[in-house]
């Protein structure tokens, strides 16, 4: 049975389009050839992090990819990539990466909550502030474990809590102070447009064993002494992101 | 090992703390349940997810038991336990129990830091608001790993990580306003003279995880909506309680 496309998907689509045409298309190149992998907005090494593990050779899906640029990264690392995305802008952006960098591979237009492709056909599933903020947990979780063979693994990115807890809609800022209680928190409508959802840990870590996961990992990112604030996603001062953690990766594994 | 300095400082609050309230509450607190309520709201083991289990036949060490009127709940139960802690007035008050009740298991003055009992001679560990608080995670997890026989759980209850960076100490409150940074959140010294411990949640995954655990559950606690601000662990309010939450529950595993 096709879904129907859920309300948010049109709305993150064409905030989407609009940052791709702001910001992310120019960042692609900027950042696909980058010889290393980095996470987040302050740009923490992987191999500080360490969360990923070896890639090479394993069948990998990015869930909401954008331009791609993780994909390609982990392409260059002997892995397998397929990029999957709802915003048709930030695709193209990546087939032109793609084209004039020869780093191929598969790109499809469709949601991660419902992803046109066979069970259990990927060792990694992979999410860098793609699926992990803009797709409703509680659906992408479960699509994620139908994608992954067994014993496959998911590694994922997203903001904090304590950063949604602390964030400011108008003018966007993060305070000191909490905006809103963590009870419940799920679906957060911003006035610029966008839907995106937040979990608290303990929701997280339960929503990832009811879907199958053994939860492997939750690694919360500071940004680094010499971090400054990010030139596009302001909201959040690096000197905020010293004190508290912006942005978190989570790993799971799924149970055999 | 030589006495941490924090020891004595917190012995001596205790003693305080059970002339004012843990002594005198010792026969409430060791009143027939028939369920385990967790922490200072109360919360039922069906709201916690049922985190305990079956405890019937285990043998069970309880890392700063206190009055140990959760030992005595385990032993109702079927459970052998055994209860550590390091302030003799409370260990007093649980002897005191033990004779009023019938229900006898061994109490040892130990630091759970340090544990005067052979390698991997029980199936679960626990810790409510104990060594969890009380003592240096980097210290008593390791114990409890070396303590605990191939596939036995650890099973702990502590302050949330957000009540404590929110905790006001003059007067004692929580507020709505972040107080601390979470980066290398570790030791706190109260003017009350308590000495306790607290990491955020990367930090206390990532020493579980190092020190040979598996993470089975973070379960965060709410208050109910019918619970009351508690009579003497007054500081953070029913209220704040019910938007964030002030505590919360850590399992983990021994490998077989």
């Amino acid at each position: 049975m096709a879904l129907s496309e859920s309300d948010y998907v049109a709305q993150n689509r064409a905030l989407w389009t609009q940052s791709n045409a702001e910001y992310t298309d120019a960042e692609a190149d900027r950042v696909w050839l980058r010889d290393e992998i980095t996470w987040g907005m302050f740009g923490v090494p992987e191999h500080e992090v360490g969360i990923l593990g070896e890639v090479y050779g394993l069948d990998v899906i990015d869930l909401g990819c954008g331009t791609g640029y993780f994909s390609a990264w982990l392409a260059r690392c002997g892995a397998r990539p397929v990029g999957v995305d709802v915003t048709p802008a930030q695709l193209e952006t990546a087939r032109r990466l793609q084209r004039e960098t020869g780093i191929e591979f598969p790109l499809i237009e469709a949601s991660g909550e419902d992803v046109p492709l066979p069970d259990a056909s990927f060792d990694l599933v992979f999410s860098e502030y793609g699926a992990s903020i803009w797709c409703d947990p509680y659906r992408w979780l479960p699509e994620a474990w139908r994608l992954l063979r067994p014993g496959g693994r998911l590694v994922f990115m997203c903001n904090s809590p304590l950063v949604i807890l602390c964030a400011v809609d108008v003018p966007e800022s993060t305070s000191e102070t909490l905006q809103r209680p963590q009870r419940g928190m799920h679906r957060l409508a911003w006035s610029d447009g966008g839907v995106e959802f937040h979990l608290g840990h303990g929701d997280m870590f339960r929503v990832l064993r009811e879907s199958g996961f053994e939860v492997e990992n939750l690694v919360e990112l500071y940004a680094p002494d010499n971090a400054e604030t990010h030139e596009y996603y302001s909201f959040v001062t690096a000197d905020w992101a010293r004190k508290w953690p912006v942005e978190e990766i989570w790993a799971a594994r799924k149970r055999d | 090992m030589v006495e941490p300095d924090y020891l004595a400082k917190n012995r001596a609050l205790w003693a305080k703390v059970n002339a004012e309230f843990t002594g005198p509450n010792a026969a409430r607190a060791w009143a027939d349940e028939e369920e385990h309520t967790w922490g200072v709201f109360g919360v039922s083991e069906r709201e916690a997810g049922l985190v305990l289990g079956g405890v019937a036949g285990l043998d069970v060490i309880e890392l700063g038991c206190g009055t140990a009127y959760f030992s005595a709940w385990l032993a109702k139960q079927g459970a052998r336990p055994v209860g550590i802690d390091v302030t003799p007035a409370q260990l007093a008050t649980a002897r005191h129990m033990q004779d009023e009740t019938g229900i006898v298991f061994p109490l040892i003055e130990a630091n759970a830091e340090d544990v005067p009992l052979p390698d991997e001679s029980f199936d679960l560990a626990v810790s409510e608001f104990g060594a969890s608080i009380w003592c240096d995670p980097y210290r008593w997890i390791p114990e409890a790993h070396r303590l605990l026989r191939p596939g036995g759980r650890l099973i702990f209850l502590g302050t949330s990580p957000l009540n404590i960076l929110c905790a006001v100490e003059e007067p004692d409150s929580t507020s709505e306003t972040l107080q601390r940074p979470q980066c290398g959140m570790h030791r706190l010294a109260w003017s009350d003279g308590g000495v306790m411990f607290h990491l955020g949640h990367g930090d206390m995954f990532r020493l579980l995880r190092d020190t040979g655990f598996e993470v089975e559950g973070l379960i965060e606690l709410y208050a109910p909506e019918s619970a009351q601000t508690h009579e003497y662990y007054s500081a953070v309010t029913a209220d704040w309680a019910r938007k964030w939450p002030s505590e919360e529950i850590w399992a983990a595993r021994k490998p077989n």
